[in-house]
């Protein structure tokens, strides 16, 4: 709670002290030749003309009571456009995630087992250009390929399964290649450990040595990998957004951030920080079930 | 296990080959659906707010009293005339016979008085028709007593937030408005993809499209890409790249390029600058290279306004850099070894300021290159915010700016905007007795030709004053596959796109 409203603290100081009236930017894009009477006015109505404390105590107060304001831009209610953006987010993010981890949890184990193989330089290669790749980059040659070329799929993107191919490989493509070296890094370096080259000796098959045990240990690194891309994940993707017409809230909060629309910033920064502390939770729990030792410390 | 994978590859085959299938369900029944890409969509359709009258307008929903003609005139729409009594004040509309909304309730002057009512309620900037006295004085005919001379009050009535809804019977004015235009509604997502079908009711006669799907797509590349996949049939905002590449193919698509009302420009700023730097700064921003190098988007500007508009007569020198250099050397300058003009040891340095957005990042490089050349320095300033940094704050030499000059067919917004001294530039610091005065007869003037002569005189009196200086007007560029007509593609303003004449072959 105190990192999620120390957060929150730091977000609206940091848009009370950047450049930009959001009454001014309102007015302007309505339009009209502001005077200063006018945009008085319209920092009244807006609250902007109270000190910055009292502001935030106001908004941290209706924030604590699940009131997190109205939109400056339209006048909706902030919890509303974020809850219809986390919809599309959520659908687009796990996705996204299951089919990075069904990808590069096996082709991680075949590359580890079989390092500096054929097959290894091969996957390796193509994970270094999957994360070297920008992610409009990635889009438009997936739209152009798949679509214009092979007219396999819509550029238009609708929430049908077809339609969340294209921004999901989208997302999926660099995740996948990132997962890919960090887990094959993570088997190698339990590989190279002592307690395999004794089970070896032991004559324990290698697929159980691999499978119970050295994924197995494997497991909690990985996990943390897996936990940092939910939270980036969760937090919206803009290109991919805007290039295939995804509503989630990587575009909204970057409409907000342009149109200094502050409540929906607010609201963006309590729900990401909000789903950061909740990720590091479920990691810390699942971390203890992996391994047990971790609840003695 | 290669059973196995050949038996995935299928799937993921199969499921493609799926995919592949087209999801025009309505275009397969051979319905004739127009398919477009805009590059905004709003959360409501309610037209008296904000902008989201254009949007209702381009979707065909929503109509107002009177329509822009292609060539910046007023047309009559839903009224026939409007003509002004002889205290200037009182105006009597007369609307047309057999006007009807899409429910077939007819238009009353009754409710076209409360439709200007509350679209001045709504909307700031139509605030004043909130409070003249309206009266009806026929079904078809009411008057308007506005508080003050009035001269565009036509114009105004047919900006599109003027629609004329059916207020008695519209109870969802965010997503389904009850207008007079020849499609209604069929679904409307906030903020995202419309579609509207046919208005059987539709006042104006038949209608050619059964309807019209709208997508919102922002990136530019995909617009490209869904037009390519024939999942579009047009869209405006075409960018240069993308017109290359429609050019090529003159068989399947029909590019149209015109200069709209979108305009690119600087301010010089007279608090900083002698009148003889100013004008060697005139003299050698070169708009025709500038226009050459952007590839078409724009066209070199005169003046504010297109040269094909009554007040768009204004006239600028000539590049003349020789005239440039000679003019800063009378400001007791001289050309240092670096090639920079200095005077007492200190280099002429300006600070240009620009915010990136409307290529006017290319047009700050684009000017600080010919500066350069020239033998004046330069620094850009980036600002995300324009309004509330330099142009509030007049820490600039040169301010570059863009918006749009020409809303209705008359120059006032502009003029009013820019030039008026003590005004939203103030901090330009252009101060003209004879412009102020211009701007006040301006004001009042109802004579359109007396108006297009004024607002030529006030803008020449600027370019003479080098106070501004008018790059470029951004073209509109509408591609269209083959088959497409009627979708207003000629017109300079961006709140029309399909109407009862559009259509699709």
């Amino acid at each position: 709670m105190i990192i999620v409203i120390g957060l929150s603290f730091l977000t609206y100081l940091l848009m009370y002290i950047s450049p930009g009236d959001p009454a001014l930017k309102k007015l302007n894009a309505q339009g009209i030749t502001v005077s200063e009477e006018t945009l008085a006015e319209a920092r009244h109505d807006m609250g902007l003309d109270k000190p910055f404390l009292v502001r935030y105590g106001q908004w941290l107060a209706g924030a604590l009571h699940g009131d997190l304001g109205n939109s400056y831009k339209d006048g909706l209610p902030v919890a509303q456009k974020l809850v219809h953006a986390l919809r599309y987010t959520l659908i687009l993010s796990s996705a996204s995630l299951a089919l990075a981890l069904i990808v590069a949890v096996p082709l991680a184990v075949l590359t580890a087992v079989r390092k500096n193989g054929v097959f290894d330089y091969i996957v390796r290669f193509l994970s270094f250009i999957g994360n070297s790749m920008p992610n409009f980059l990635i889009s438009v040659l997936l739209m152009y390929f798949l679509c214009v070329k092979l007219k396999l799929l819509p550029v238009i993107a609708d929430e049908s399964v077809r339609g969340l191919i294209l921004p999901c490989l989208a997302l999926s493509i660099p995740i996948c290649a990132q997962f890919i070296r960090q887990f094959r890094a993570e088997i190698l370096e339990q590989l190279g450990r002592e307690y395999v080259a004794g089970a070896v000796s032991r004559g324990v098959k290698p697929s159980v040595i691999l499978f119970k045990n050295v994924l197995h240990n494997a497991a909690i690194p990985i996990l943390t990998i897996i936990a940092l891309s939910v939270g980036t994940l969760l937090g919206g993707s803009v290109v991919v957004e805007t290039i295939f017409r995804w509503q989630g809230l990587g575009k909204l909060v970057m409409d907000a951030i342009t149109a200094r629309d502050y409540p929906v910033i607010q609201g963006f920064v309590i729900f990401t920080s909000c789903v950061y502390v909740l990720i590091n939770l479920l990691t810390d729990l699942c971390y203890r079930r992996l391994d047990p030792r971790i609840e003695e410390v | 296990m290669k059973r196995r994978i050949i038996a995935l590859l299928l799937a993921v085959l199969m499921m493609a080959s799926l995919c592949a299938c087209g999801n025009d369900a309505d275009r397969d029944d051979g319905k004739k659906i127009l398919r477009v890409a805009e590059s905004f969509a709003y959360p409501s359709l309610d037209a008296h707010k904000e902008y989201y009258g254009w949007y209702t307008s381009i979707y065909g929903i929503t109509e107002a009293l009177f329509a822009m003609g292609d060539d910046s005139s007023v047309l009559p729409c839903l009224a026939e005339k409007a003509e002004v009594g002889n205290d200037g004040l009182t105006w009597t509309v007369t609307l047309k016979d057999g006007i009807c909304f899409s429910n077939g309730t007819a238009v009353t002057a009754d409710m076209v008085i409360k439709n200007l009512r509350r679209a001045g309620e709504e909307n700031i900037r139509f605030a004043q028709f909130a409070g003249y006295e309206y009266t009806a004085v026929s079904d078809t005919a009411l008057t308007i007593k506005t508080s003050d001379v009035y001269p565009t009050l036509i114009n105004d009535l047919a900006s599109p937030e003027m629609a004329i809804m059916d207020l008695d019977a519209t109870t969802d004015f965010d997503s389904a408005p009850i207008g007079t235009g020849p499609f209604v509604v069929k679904s409307f997502e906030p903020e995202g993809t419309v579609e509207v079908s046919r208005n059987d009711n539709y006042w104006g006669g038949d209608v050619k499209l059964d309807g019209a799907i709208f997508y919102y797509m922002q990136d530019d590349e995909s617009k490209l890409m869904a037009m390519q996949n024939d999942e579009i049939d047009c869209y405006t905002s075409v960018t240069a790249a993308a017109k290359e590449i429609f050019d090529a193919s003159p068989d399947k698509y029909t590019v149209t390029d015109i200069p709209a009302t979108r305009l690119q420009f600087y301010m010089l700023n007279q608090n900083r600058l002698s009148d003889n730097i100013r004008k060697a700064i005139n003299l050698t921003v070169d708009c025709g290279a500038i226009a050459s190098y952007l590839n078409g988007t724009v066209t070199a500007a005169v003046g504010p306004f297109g040269t094909s508009t009554a007040y768009g007569k204004a006239v600028k020198p000539a590049v003349d850099t020789t005239a440039a250099k000679a003019a800063i050397e009378a400001e007791g300058y001289t050309l240092g070894s670096d090639g920079i003009y200095q005077k007492n040891g200190q280099p002429l340095k300006l600070n240009i300021c620009y915010y990136a957005a409307r290529s006017l990042d290319s047009l700050a490089l684009l000017i600080q290159e010919q500066l350069k050349a020239i033998g004046i320095d330069s620094t850009l300033t980036v600002q995300e915010d324009a309004d509330a940094t330099y142009v509030a704050s007049g820490d600039y030499d040169i301010a570059l700016y863009c918006m749009i000059a020409d809303k209705n067919g008359d120059p006032y917004y502009f003029i009013d905007t820019v030039l008026r001294p003590d005004g939203y530039w103030k901090s330009a610091g252009f101060e003209s007795t004879d412009a102020a005065n211009l701007i006040a007869q301006l004001e009042t003037e109802t004579n359109t030709a007396k108006r297009a002569e004024l607002a030529n005189e006030i803008i020449q009196l600027a370019i003479d004053d080098n106070a501004i200086g008018c790059v470029g007007l951004f073209n509109k560029i509408t591609v269209a596959a083959k088959g497409v007509s009627g979708i207003y593609e000629t017109y300079p303003f961006d709140f029309y796109r399909i109407g009862a004449n559009t259509d699709i072959v």
